[in-house]
C-alpha cells in the first residue's frame, strides 16, 4: 500500500482542483475546504512517506509505462528517496499554511473558489515537479507550474497591471523552458536516458566535453527562468502584482526553489563540465549581490523581499554551482520557512493597511500590529543569518563551501551586508517612527486564520536550523570548516544594521537616492529596448505583410477581380432568349468547324 | 423515277433541311408558341436523321434513342405549354422580345 501513497499525495490537490473548478465553484465555502484539506492530506501523507522505513531506503512507486518511441523512453513513475520526500513534505506543509493564511486573506473576495482551484492546481504541479523521477514528466508538471504562476498572478482579473504581470511572467519562463527542452534532448542524445535513477550511471560512462557543458547549461537555463536568475529574473518583481499568499507560497517559499531542486537532480550531469560548474557558481555568486542592491532602494514591501529572493535563490544556485548540493538544498528548506514567514507578515502589514503596499506610507505599525512586527522581526532575523536561528546556519552551510573561492565569498558576503541594510530599513520605516498615513494609523491584525500559520512559520524559522534536514537530505556537513568564512559572514550581515539605522531611524523620506538602483541596473529598460521593440518591429512588419500583401493584394485582389470581371461580363446579358440561342448555335458551328479542321469528323 | 432509287443521303438531306427551317423560327420568329413549333420541328429531324441511320445501316441503337427523343419533347412541350400560359396570364404576351427581364 505505502507503494501508491506517493501518487495519492500527487494527486488529491489535483482532484481538489477540478471538482471545485467543474461542481464547488458556486460555494466558496466548500471550496475553500475542499482544497484546504486535500492539501493538509497531501502533507499527512507526505510526512508519513518522510518518516516511514529506513530515512535511506527508498519507496518504490509503481511504474506506468509511457512513452516508447525509436528508442525513446520515458516511464512515468514517482521518487521515493529522501530528497523527494523532504521536498515534498516541505511544500505540501507550507502550501498547507498558506491555505489556511487565504482563508483569512481572502475572506472577502467573491472568487476564492477559483483562488483555491488554482492554488491546489499549483501545489498539484509543484508535487509533480518534485516526486517526478524523469526528465520528460519533470518538464509537464514545470509547464504546469508555469501555468498556475500565470494564473495565480494574473488573479486579480480587474487589474491591467496583474495581467501585464503575469504575461511576464510567462513569456520570461519560456525563454528558460526552451534551453531547458534542448537540455533534456541533448541530456537523452549524450546519455541515452532521462530518468533520475539511472543518470549517474549513464553520466559516468560518458566523457567530459563541449557536449556535456552544452547539455548542463541548457539545463540551467531552466533553472534561470523558474529561479529567476541574471538574465531572466525581470519577472519575478513583477509577478508581486499577485495576491500576497501567491507571493509567499510559490515566488518565494517553493516555485522558484524548483529550478535549485532541479539543479540538484541533474547533478550529475552539471558536474562533468568545469565551465557549467563555474557558470553557475558566478552567476549565482553575482545574482546574491544585484538584487540586494536594488532591494536598497524599493519602496513597496513586497518588492523588497522578492529582491531578497532573488538573492536567497542565487545564494543556493551558487551552492549548487560550487559542488555542495547538500548545503544548497539546506538554505532552500530554511528559506522557504522564513521567506514564506516574511512574506505572510507583509501580507499582514498590507491587509491590515487597506491594499498599501508603499513602506513609506506606513510608519509606527510595530504598535498597531505588534505579532506581525515580532514575527517579520524574527524572518528578517533568520534572513540576515544571525545565529542562533535557521538562516545562520544553513547560510553558514554555503559560505563553508567557498573557502577555496575568495571572490564568491566577498560578493555574497557583500550581499549579506545588503541583505541586513534593506531589512532593518524596511522595519524602521514600515513599523517604527510616526504612521505616515491615515490607512496606517487604523492598521489592525487579521484574523486568527491569518496569525497561527504566521506562528507556525515563526517557530519553524527559529528552530529550523536545528531541524536534522541532512539526514533526510542525505548529506553530511563539510568536514573541513574554514572559520574566516563564519567570521567575516556574520561581521558584515551586523555590519549591514548599522547604517539602515543611522540612515533611517526618523526618516520620513528617503535620504538616499540611487537612480540606478531605484531602476533596477535598467535591466527591463535594456530588454524594452533591445527585444520587445524589435520584436514589436517585427510584429509591425509582419502585419504590414499581413495587412497588404495577404489580405489587400491576395484576398481582397481575388474578390476585387471576380467583381470586376463579373461587372463587365454582365453588360453581355440582353436577356432575349433568342440571341442566347443564335450565340449558342454560333458556338455550336465554331466548334463543329474545329472538330472538323481537326479531322475528327471526317 | 426522276431520282432514282431513295438512298440515306436523301433522307440526311431532308433532315438537314427540317432542321434549317425549325432553327431559323427558333430564331426568327417572335411569338414563343412558334418557337416551339420550331423546337418540335429540331427534334423530329433529329429523329429522322436516326431512323434513317438505323433503316440502312441496320442498327437498332438509335432507334432506341428515338424513342428516348420521342418521350422527352412529349414531357418537353407539356411543360412548355405549362409555362407559356403562365407566362401569358402574367405578362399578357408570349412576345420573346417583349420577356426580356433576366438581365442586368
Amino acid at each position: 500500500m505505502i507503494a501508491y501513497l506517493p501518487y495519492l499525495i500527487l494527486l488529491l490537490p489535483l482532484l481538489a482542483a477540478v471538482s471545485i473548478r467543474v461542481f464547488l465553484h458556486p460555494f466558496p465555502r466548500i471550496s475553500v475546504a475542499v482544497s484546504t484539506f486535500a492539501c493538509l492530506g497531501s502533507f499527512v501523507g507526505s510526512l508519513g512517506m518522510l518518516f516511514n522505513g529506513s530515512v535511506s531506503g527508498e519507496i518504490v512507486a509503481p511504474v506506468l509505462p509511457w512513452i516508447e518511441w525509436a528508442g525513446f523512453k520515458a516511464n512515468f513513475g514517482l521518487m521515493g528517496d529522501p530528497l523527494a520526500r523532504g521536498m515534498a513534505a516541505l511544500v505540501s506543509g507550507v502550501a498547507f499554511l498558506v491555505h489556511i493564511y487565504s482563508i483569512g486573506y481572502l475572506e472577502k473576495d467573491p472568487s476564492r473558489s477559483r483562488f483555491f482551484a488554482e492554488l491546489s492546481l499549483f501545489v498539484f504541479s509543484m508535487l509533480g515537479i518534485v516526486l517526478a523521477d524523469n526528465l520528460v514528466s519533470m518538464f509537464i508538471f514545470w509547464e504546469l507550474v508555469g501555468l498556475s504562476s500565470y494564473l495565480l498572478i494574473g488573479f486579480w482579473v480587474e487589474r491591467p497591471a496583474a495581467g501585464a504581470a503575469a504575461n511576464k511572467a510567462f513569456l520570461v519562463n519560456r525563454v528558460g523552458d526552451f534551453g531547458f527542452i534542448l537540455g533534456i534532448l541533448g541530456a537523452w542524445a549524450l546519455f541515452g536516458t532521462v530518468g533520475f535513477a539511472d543518470l549517474p550511471a549513464r553520466v559516468a560512462g560518458v566523457a567530459p566535453g563541449w557536449a556535456a557543458t552544452a547539455v548542463g547549461l541548457g539545463l540551467f537555463c531552466g533553472c534561470l527562468g523558474k529561479s529567476a536568475q541574471f538574465p531572466l529574473h525581470v519577472w519575478l518583481p513583477d509577478s508581486m502584482e499577485g495576491p500576497t499568499p501567491v507571493s509567499s507560497l510559490l515566488h518565494a517559499a517553493t516555485m522558484v526553489v524548483a529550478g535549485v531542486y532541479m539543479l540538484i537532480r541533474v547533478f550529475p550531469i552539471l558536474e562533468l563540465s568545469h565551465v557549467t560548474m563555474t557558470t553557475i557558481a558566478w552567476v549565482g555568486g553575482v545574482m546574491t549581490l544585484l538584487p540586494g542592491l536594488i532591494a536598497c532602494q524599493q519602496n513597496d514591501i513586497k518588492r523588497i523581499l522578492a529582491y531578497s529572493t532573488l538573492s536567497e535563490i542565487a545564494y543556493m544556485v551558487m551552492a549548487v554551482g560550487l559542488g555542495v548540493t547538500g548545503p544548497a538544498m539546506y538554505h532552500l528548506v530554511t528559506h522557504a520557512f522564513f521567506k514564506c514567514l516574511l512574506f505572510l507578515a507583509a501580507g499582514s502589514v498590507i491587509h491590515g493597511c487597506h491594499d498599501e503596499q508603499d513602506i513609506w506610507k506606513m510608519g509606527g505599525l510595530a504598535k498597531r500590529m505588534p505579532f506581525t512586527a515580532f514575527v517579520l522581526l524574527l524572518g528578517t532575523i533568520a534572513l540576515c543569518g544571525i545565529p542562533p536561528v535557521s538562516g545562520f546556519w544553513s547560510k553558514d552551510a554555503i559560505f563553508a563551501a567557498m573557502a577555496h573561492s575568495p571572490g564568491l565569498a566577498v560578493i555574497s558576503m557583500a550581499a549579506g551586508f545588503f541583505t541586513s541594510f534593506f531589512m532593518l530599513r524596511m522595519i524602521l520605516v514600515a513599523f517604527c517612527g510616526e504612521p505616515k498615513s491615515e490607512a496606517a494609523r487604523h492598521a489592525h491584525e487579521g484574523s486568527f486564520f491569518m496569525i497561527a500559520p504566521m506562528a507556525v512559520l515563526a517557530l519553524l524559522s527559529v528552530v529550523g536550523g536545528l531541524l536534522p534536514v541532512e539526514k533526510f537530505l542525505g548529506y553530511s556537513h563539510a568536514s573541513e570548516h574554514a572559520s574566516w568564512t563564519l567570521w567575516l559572514s556574520l561581521v558584515l550581515a551586523v555590519a549591514g544594521f548599522v547604517p539602515a539605522y543611522f540612515f533611517y531611524r526618523r526618516a520620513t523620506q528617503d535620504p538616499l537616492n540611487f537612480v540606478v538602483l531605484r531602476n533596477k541596473f535598467y535591466v527591463d529598460e535594456f530588454y524594452q529596448r533591445i527585444f520587445v521593440s524589435t520584436q514589436d518591429s517585427f510584429g509591425r512588419l509582419a502585419d504590414a505583410f499581413e495587412g497588404w500583401v495577404v489580405r489587400g493584394f491576395l484576398v481582397r485582389g481575388s474578390g476585387v477581380m471576380a467583381r470586376a470581371s463579373g461587372q463587365g461580363l454582365r453588360l453581355v446579358q440582353c436577356g432575349q432568349v433568342q440571341v442566347y440561342a443564335t450565340v449558342f448555335i454560333l458556338g455550336v458551328l465554331v466548334l463543329l468547324g474545329w472538330l472538323w479542321k481537326q479531322g475528327a469528323l471526317r | 423515277m426522276i431520282f432514282g432509287e431513295i438512298t440515306l443521303g436523301h433522307y440526311l438531306a431532308l433532315s438537314s433541311l427540317l432542321f434549317l427551317i425549325g432553327l431559323a423560327g427558333v430564331i426568327l420568329r417572335r411569338s414563343l408558341l412558334i418557337i416551339m413549333m420550331s423546337l418540335e420541328l429540331l427534334l423530329n429531324a433529329a429523329n429522322l436523321a436516326l431512323v434513317a441511320v438505323a433503316r440502312f445501316q441496320g442498327l437498332p441503337d438509335p432507334q432506341v434513342a428515338v424513342f428516348f427523343v420521342i418521350t422527352v419533347a412529349a414531357a418537353e412541350v407539356a411543360l412548355g405549354l405549362a409555362i407559356l400560359v403562365a407566362i401569358f396570364r402574367i405578362k399578357k404576351t408570349t412576345a420573346a422580345d417583349q420577356l426580356a427581364t433576366l438581365r442586368f
